[in-house]
């Protein structure tokens, strides 16, 4: 294929989901490199040399580049885009590299979004759509009926929902997040604000754990029991504490079952009860909420709020969803059947607490407020809201 | 940390990354070893990329690093360099 001087985020993933080979060459700072990097269902040969090495000497930079990944096609990438674009045009390209920039850097990699139809929706009367934040590994949805829409667990980035509203030709029933996040800010209160849709949190979610203060944001209690009607469609709340007291899973019945469950069940793992603060306290009832979850038809198809590996999460079609039964088999964080064996193994794997959820939470409850930039460099690096079975072999 | 003295000022406010650094790199070349260049730079990123800078190269010790915001409110990150011999 033809290697282009610039690509998109959105572009990348492609590329990376067809296969087509290049190498990664990340000239950001080692601090930023060691938190993240550009990963998909087929994660490139990376080379890693920040920018101002080339500054002290060009030749050897150029030499371990040829050496590690060849003349091309290399995608250069940094943190915003431009230093990865002067060392392409500066330094490599006219010594004959086939180089292209990702536009935008990482901090675009992680507000890009891919968004599909869920196939099994499109014989159905209700359709469903993925957004699917791939540098994050955070999942939202659109679920629409004759016209209407129910978003779920809207991201920050509204202008890409009302886009996808506005071309389906869909009114805004109802807002919900499953619960108060800590990796990613919701859009739910600038969606509520700009459209007069009303916004449902659960009343547990809005308090912020740490800080125990009441969310200064405007939203309608989410309880179980409550159902939401869409189109010829009804959406019925669960309430399934452990990941947060509020946490709660949406079971829509069109022809077929689904259930949105949030962070509580995923593809390969499991959420972590521990994000509030009180995971010893909350991993007893994480346990029973899934157990919970788990009793409900088995050709139930799980739509889960994230995923830490594509390269093992994803279906060939890019969607993440499969049936409750499969995952009873597959899941390996399910295998543990009784309670206290699961609170020990879940309390004994937990993955490092991101300093900044703290933070994130606040944002969500509205009591603290920041700029765009900061806003950004809160949300990122990759979500760390499973247990660590997604993440020890990836 | 007493007084810094300063033998010159490089103001790349309002610059993206890289120009701040690459701008800081030829500057510093320009001065004596011993002596110390101050950069005024807008671009948060500059915080990490000349600590980054100084570990990897030899001839630079980055000395400080603070912030103020400036007259026209723009968050404004200083860094103090000095060119040493390698």
């Amino acid at each position: 294929m033809e290697w282009k001087t610039q690509f998109t985020p959105e572009e990348v993933a492609e590329l990376l989901e067809r296969g087509v080979g290049f190498g990664v060459l990340d000239v950001r700072n080692e601090e930023e490199f060691r938190r993240w990097r550009l990963e998909g269902p087929n994660t490139p040969q990376t080379l890693h040399i920040p920018y101002f090495e080339a500054l002290e000497d060009e030749e050897a930079f150029v030499s371990r580049v040829e050496a590690e990944l060849g003349r091309g096609p290399i995608l250069a990438i940094c943190a915003k885009g431009g230093s990865s674009d002067w060392i392409a045009q500066e330094i490599l390209r006219p010594r004959g590299f086939q180089v292209a920039n990702m536009i935008g850097g990482m901090e675009a990699w992680g507000s890009s979004y891919r968004i599909r139809l869920l196939p099994e929706s499109k014989q159905d009367t209700v359709r469903i759509w993925q957004l699917d934040r791939f540098g994050r590994g955070c999942l939202h949805y659109v679920v629409a009926s004759e016209g209407e829409a129910i978003l779920i667990d809207p991201p920050r980035h509204i202008e890409r929902v009302l886009e996808l509203l506005s071309r389906e030709g869909l009114q805004i029933r109802a807002i919900l997040d499953t619960h108060a996040h800590a990796d990613h800010i919701s859009g739910g209160p600038a969606l509520a604000e700009r459209t007069g849709a009303p916004y449902y949190l659960h009343p547990y979610d809005g308090i912020h754990p740490i800080d125990v203060l009441p969310a200064q944001i405007p939203f309608a209690f989410l309880q179980e029991g409550m159902r939401f009607s869409v189109g010829s469609a009804a959406l019925d709340v669960l309430h399934i504490p452990g990941h947060t007291l509020g946490n709660t899973a949406f079971l829509l019945q069109g022809q077929k079952r689904y259930l949105f469950t949030g962070d509580s069940l995923f593809i390969q793992s499991v959420a972590r009860p521990d994000l509030g603060g009180r995971g010893e306290a909350w991993a007893p009832l994480h346990f029973r909420s899934l157990r919970r979850l788990l009793h409900l038809p088995a050709d139930t198809i799980v739509l889960p709020g994230h995923y830490a590996s594509a390269a093992r999460e994803q279906r060939a079609d890019g969607l993440f969803a499969a049936p409750l039964g499969e995952l009873l088999r597959s899941n390996p964080d399910l295998a543990l059947q009784e309670e206290e064996a699961f609170v020990s193994y879940i309390l004994a794997h937990l993955p490092e607490f991101p300093p900044q959820y703290v933070d994130i939470k606040r944002v969500n409850a509205g009591l603290l407020r920041l700029d765009e930039e900061g806003l950004n460099e809160l949300e990122l690096g990759k979500n760390v809201c499973a247990l660590s079975g997604a993440y020890t072999t990836s | 940390m007493g007084e810094i003295v300063v033998a010159r000022e490089l103001d790349v406010r309002g610059l993206q990354c890289p120009m701040p650094l690459v701008n800081a790199h030829r500057a510093i070349k320009q001065i004596a070893v011993g002596e110390v260049l101050k950069v005024l730079a807008t671009d948060r990123g500059s915080l990490l990329d000349f600590k980054g800078w100084a570990e990897t190269d030899d001839s630079v010790e980055l000395l400080q690093q603070e912030e103020y915001t400036d007259e026209q409110g723009r968050r404004v990150y200083v860094h103090y360099l000095r060119r040493v011999e390698p």
